[in-house]
């Protein structure tokens, strides 16, 4: 094996990372195939990220991996990797959960090349992902001071997106300093799921909290909202963002400086 | 909130597509850095990339400055909405001495104002489609032919002064086709795929879409009537009429078990991307009723218009004119019934800026299937004679089979078209292995291309057999060793040979030709049986014996003269065919009883478009369906039937008395209560599992029988339900059909 030291002094790559888990990608993976099937990785001195919208340019997603989250990082131009996301799955499925994974891209930019090590280091794959072009306009997206923010447990937004999603095909969400209401109309009845933020916060990851400027009330397709519901595995909690006529931010963080996964989604007309 | 169809509401529109543009961001200047060896092609040629550090942070005034752009591009449209109405409206007064203006951009080089739209681009981008949305907008209200050639005329000067490179493309989607026919290229997308993509586009559930649908009855108007009830995150790039024409190709092209899922998927992005009036006509061309009212006769004018050559100073009046621009519409379209190829035409006409010289760099060629020449019906002697008086005329035997157009390439390869330009070489191993022995005896053969009829044919019996046989034949990779159905060639015309058109030849030379060319093998290559004549005597023993011989009629053809070249696709009057059914010999009428009927779509939206006729078995006291009948309605029939039944006369469940088949297509859509009988005609009666007349007493048990090609005569008000053509007399009629095969 080559040392770490060595493997930056000798390398001819433009970009190199390597980060201990490959758990994580292979989730991030999971959480956005469904929704985009090509994409660009960005990578830069600050990190890895992706941008990608649906083909129906109702949703969008946002990735970002921080250069600090990375066991090794370094990146001496920008470049940006075009690939296949049904590619990409093949060959994380040749991974380990706790493989240690390293990623790296050269000059020429055509392909991308993978190395899974195992944690006991006795089992090394590589494997190489010819790059393709993708014709992608990159949106800048302002902060905006979202008018609700609820911040609740991932599963408990996975229940509710795919309890609500079997009754019909829309969701009304509607935020008050109280509660957080998740509404669905459908062809067989109607239901309604209501959260109250917790009193007691003896469990942090199971803590419902809601800050509010003024009560939203919007509608969102919830094929969506389930397809987001796919990055509940990257986080413990998640935060839902709105504002009347704004796209709803879903945001699942990988822990500290790590990064995030943002989604958002355009809003329905009543 | 109830599911519910929101359909879109402008100024809401608007107001919202202003916020969103607030929220979004600016699009990032982009990079371009072509790379190598891209392992699939991006939809664009242009490929872009980003890099984190062009990323900048977004000051208020580049968030401001879109929604001030669109404010102004909606302001835009609703002032080219209004120009369009009233154009509309005036362009059918005023179109009357349009045609003569500025024949050529090229020389003429005046830049020409499009009446009907005021979308522009410059050369350095793709022609929008937005502009041939427009276009097609205005000639979907306009069936004046002389306001179509205008508009499609200004379409195609517009697209050559611009953007020459989009010309062709843009036939293509003006034609509704995806390429030359023997390509085979088709759209391959059913309704149900248009509805799943409207659906994900705009997040209207499927089930609300089809029962829109049926109100609607064209799925172009429901595409643009339900943009969205889902807003996006900001506006895709624009569609252009390149980008439009290649996705469909590419939706063409899929194949597979996923392909119909891919396909969706394509269609959807072009939805997403589409303005309303947009997605109205990529749903019609994607189901292939774009209704404009053209065909390629009206793009053949309007393009010989803009490419017909300077008129030389003196002949500037109105008439010269006029005769410049009909001689390049003959030209033209003389080239395009010899190449049927706009690959290899547009081209030509670009790079030379005129119709001139095209003809001699477009031919006739082997491999290209040209249409087949056409003949009129003619019912009696007198008829003949008047054509052909003073010259000789010859008679063949009007097989009953399917014409083969067969091309013989300089290469060796052997090429078999059908009459629509299928190619059908696949289908026919044995054609190609006869004409290889027809060819034996003379090795001077090069190329050529011949007319022929294929025959179904019993080769110990010498016998042809019927047209249905023929039909019977598998259709794809056939082996040699596996063909069931044996055929003979019926050659009767060669149009092409050892590098040289035969087209404008007499047909007396070309008949010379082709005896020469070939040798017969007695039933695999044949001549068709003919006769020379120069009055009728002798005709009419002729047809009895074709009648006989189990062939249809004769085909009756001027011998030499100006009436005697061969004319690609053209149904002239040089050639005429005279058939028994035509000569009343056959032909009872039947009296049939509508049981359900279809809503009809496009043109017959709103009222039934077809209905469910059936005989009256009175051994069951059933009534069997015999057929579906959709020809020889008036309009004012339609609307008014259409009312009788659904005044009361509409069953919720059909009759337990109805004999139906389970197959889905028979299934009408409403259910008639049985009151009226309809007297109809047919061409012949054919065994069908689809229909239950007369079942189980013919010899194949489980089929019925069903009517090829009815007709609606009139209603018999004289007759009552019961007195109906009865599944016996049907049996009648089909076993007489028989023996007279």
């Amino acid at each position: 094996m080559v040392s770490k030291e060595e493997q930056n002094s000798s390398s001819s790559f433009q970009f190199e990372a390597r980060l201990t888990q490959a758990s994580l990608i292979k989730k991030i993976l999971e959480a956005i195939k469904d929704l985009v099937t090509d994409a660009n990785f960005d990578c830069s001195a600050e990190g890895l990220s992706l941008q990608a919208m649906d083909s129906s340019h109702v949703s969008l997603v946002s990735m970002v991996l921080h250069a600090q989250g990375f066991e090794m990082f370094q990146c001496q131009r920008a470049v940006s990797l075009g690939i296949n996301l049904a590619s990409l799955t093949k060959i994380l499925k040749c991974a380990g959960n706790d493989d240690s994974i390293t990623l790296r891209a050269d000059e020429k930019g055509d392909k991308a090349e993978f190395v899974f090590e195992s944690q006991s280091q006795d089992r090394l794959s590589e494997f190489e992902l010819k790059l393709m072009d993708i014709d992608s306009e990159h949106l800048g997206i302002p902060d905006t001071k979202y008018s609700a923010v609820v911040e609740m447990p991932s599963s408990e937004y996975r229940r509710i997106c795919s309890d609500l999603g079997l009754m019909g095909d829309t969701v009304r969400i509607s935020v008050s300093k109280e509660s957080v209401k998740f509404q669905v109309d459908g062809d067989i009845g109607k239901g309604s799921v209501c959260l109250h933020p917790s009193s007691v916060v003896d469990k942090p990851t199971e803590v419902v909290k809601i800050s509010l400027e003024e009560p939203v009330d919007m509608i969102f397709s919830i094929r969506y909202l389930n397809n987001f519901a796919k990055a509940a595995p990257l986080s413990d909690t998640v935060t839902l963002s709105l504002s009347k006529d704004f796209p709803l931010q879903v945001e699942f963080k990988f822990g500290e400086q790590m990064g995030y996964l943002r989604y958002y989604l355009a809003p329905k007309i009543d | 909130m109830r599911t519910r169809l929101c359909f879109l509401v402008p100024p809401v529109h608007k107001i919202f597509y202003v916020q969103r543009a607030s929220f979004i961001m600016k699009r990032k200047a982009v990079n371009a850095s072509p790379r190598k060896q891209p392992s699939k092609v991006p939809k664009s040629s242009i490929c872009s990339y980003l890099s984190l550090q062009q990323k900048e942070e977004h000051s208020l005034s580049d968030i401001v400055k879109p929604a001030k752009e669109n404010v102004n591009q909606n302001a835009n449209m609703t002032q080219q909405t209004s120009q369009e109405d009233s154009e509309t409206s005036s362009s059918t007064s005023e179109h009357s001495s349009s045609l003569v203006e500025n024949p050529n951009p090229v020389c003429e080089e005046k830049l020409v104002e499009c009446t009907f739209t005021n979308v522009t681009w410059q050369g350095n981008s793709r022609a929008p489609f937005r502009f041939l949305a427009d276009a097609f907008e205005t000639m979907e209200a306009t069936t004046s032919r002389l306001a179509l050639i205008k508009i499609l005329t200004q379409v195609f000067r517009k697209i050559v002064n611009t953007t020459p490179d989009d010309l062709l493309p843009c036939v293509y989607l003006c034609t509704n086709t995806l390429g030359p026919a023997h390509e085979g290229l088709e759209f391959k997308a059913g309704e149900a795929t248009v509805l799943n993509a409207l659906s994900s586009a705009t997040g209207n559930s499927v089930k609300v879409l089809k029962e829109r649908l049926t109100k609607l009855g064209d799925i172009g108007d429901l595409a643009a009537e339900c943009r969205t009830t889902q807003q996006t995150m900001f506006k895709p790039p624009s569609l252009t009429i390149h980008g439009v024409y290649q996705e469909f190709r590419t939706m063409a092209n899929l194949a597979g078990k996923l392909s119909t899922k891919e396909r969706e998927k394509h269609l959807q992005k072009l939805l997403v991307s589409a303005s309303s009036k947009e997605a109205k006509y990529i749903a019609r061309i994607v189901l292939g009723k774009l209704r404009i009212h053209i065909a390629y006769k009206t793009v053949i004018v309007a393009l010989a218009t803009v490419f017909a050559p300077c008129p030389k100073s003196d002949a500037k009046t109105t008439d010269g004119m006029d005769v410049i621009l009909k001689e390049a519409a003959a030209t033209l379209n003389a080239v395009y019934s010899q190449l049927p190829v706009w690959d290899r035409i547009i081209p030509v006409l670009i790079q030379n800026k005129s119709t001139e010289g095209l003809e001699e760099q477009c031919r006739l060629t082997p491999g290209v299937p040209v249409g087949p020449m056409l003949a009129k019906p003619v019912k009696e002697a007198s008829d003949v004679l008047e054509r052909f008086q003073e010259c000789s005329f010859v008679c063949e035997y009007k097989y009953d089979g399917m014409r083969a157009q067969i091309h013989y390439l300089t290469d060796g390869n052997v090429k078999i078209f059908s009459r629509n330009a299928e190619d059908d070489t696949p289908k026919y191993p044995d054609i190609v292995e006869s004409i290889k022995f027809a060819l034996s005896k003379n090795n001077t053969v090069t190329s050529f291309i011949i007319d022929s009829e294929v025959v179904a044919y019993d080769p110990e019996t010498n016998a042809m057999k019927s047209f249905q046989e023929l039909q019977g034949r598998a259709r794809k990779e056939v082996k040699i060793e596996d063909i069931k159905v044996p055929v003979c060639i019926f050659a009767f015309d060669i149009l092409f040979l050892n590098g040289e058109s035969l087209l404008k030849w007499s047909l007396k030379d070309r008949r010379e030709k082709l005896f020469d060319t070939f040798s017969t093998i007695q039933g695999k290559f044949q001549f068709t049986t003919s006769k020379v004549f120069t009055d009728w005597e002798g005709v009419d023993e002729m047809m009895d014996e074709a009648i006989k011989a189990g062939c249809e009629g004769l085909m009756i053809k001027a011998l030499t003269g100006e009436y005697s070249s061969y004319e690609p696709c053209n149904r002239s009057q040089n050639w005429l065919k005279m058939k028994k059914d035509y000569m009343n010999s056959i032909g009872d009428s039947l009296d049939l009883v509508p049981i359900g009927a279809y809503y009809g779509r496009g043109k017959r939206s709103g009222v039934f478009g077809a209905f469910l006729l059936a005989c009256y078995n009175s051994e069951t006291e059933e009534f069997q369906t015999v057929c579906k009948l959709g020809t020889g309605f008036s309009d004012e029939f339609l609307s008014s039937i259409t009312k009788f039944y659904k005044d009361g006369h509409i069953l919720a469940e059909p009759k337990p008395y109805y004999g139906v088949s389970d197959t889905p297509a028979i299934r009408p859509d409403v259910w008639f209560e049985p009151c009226q009988v309809w007297e109809t005609r047919c061409a012949d009666l054919t065994m069908s599992p689809s229909h239950t007349a007369a079942k189980g007493m013919l010899s194949e048990e489980d089929k019925g029988v069903a009517l090829r090609f009815p007709r609606f005569i009139r209603i018999r008000e004289d007759k009552p339900v019961d007195d109906a053509t009865t599944a016996d007399q049907i049996v009648e009629l089909y076993c007489n059909q028989k023996s007279k095969m």
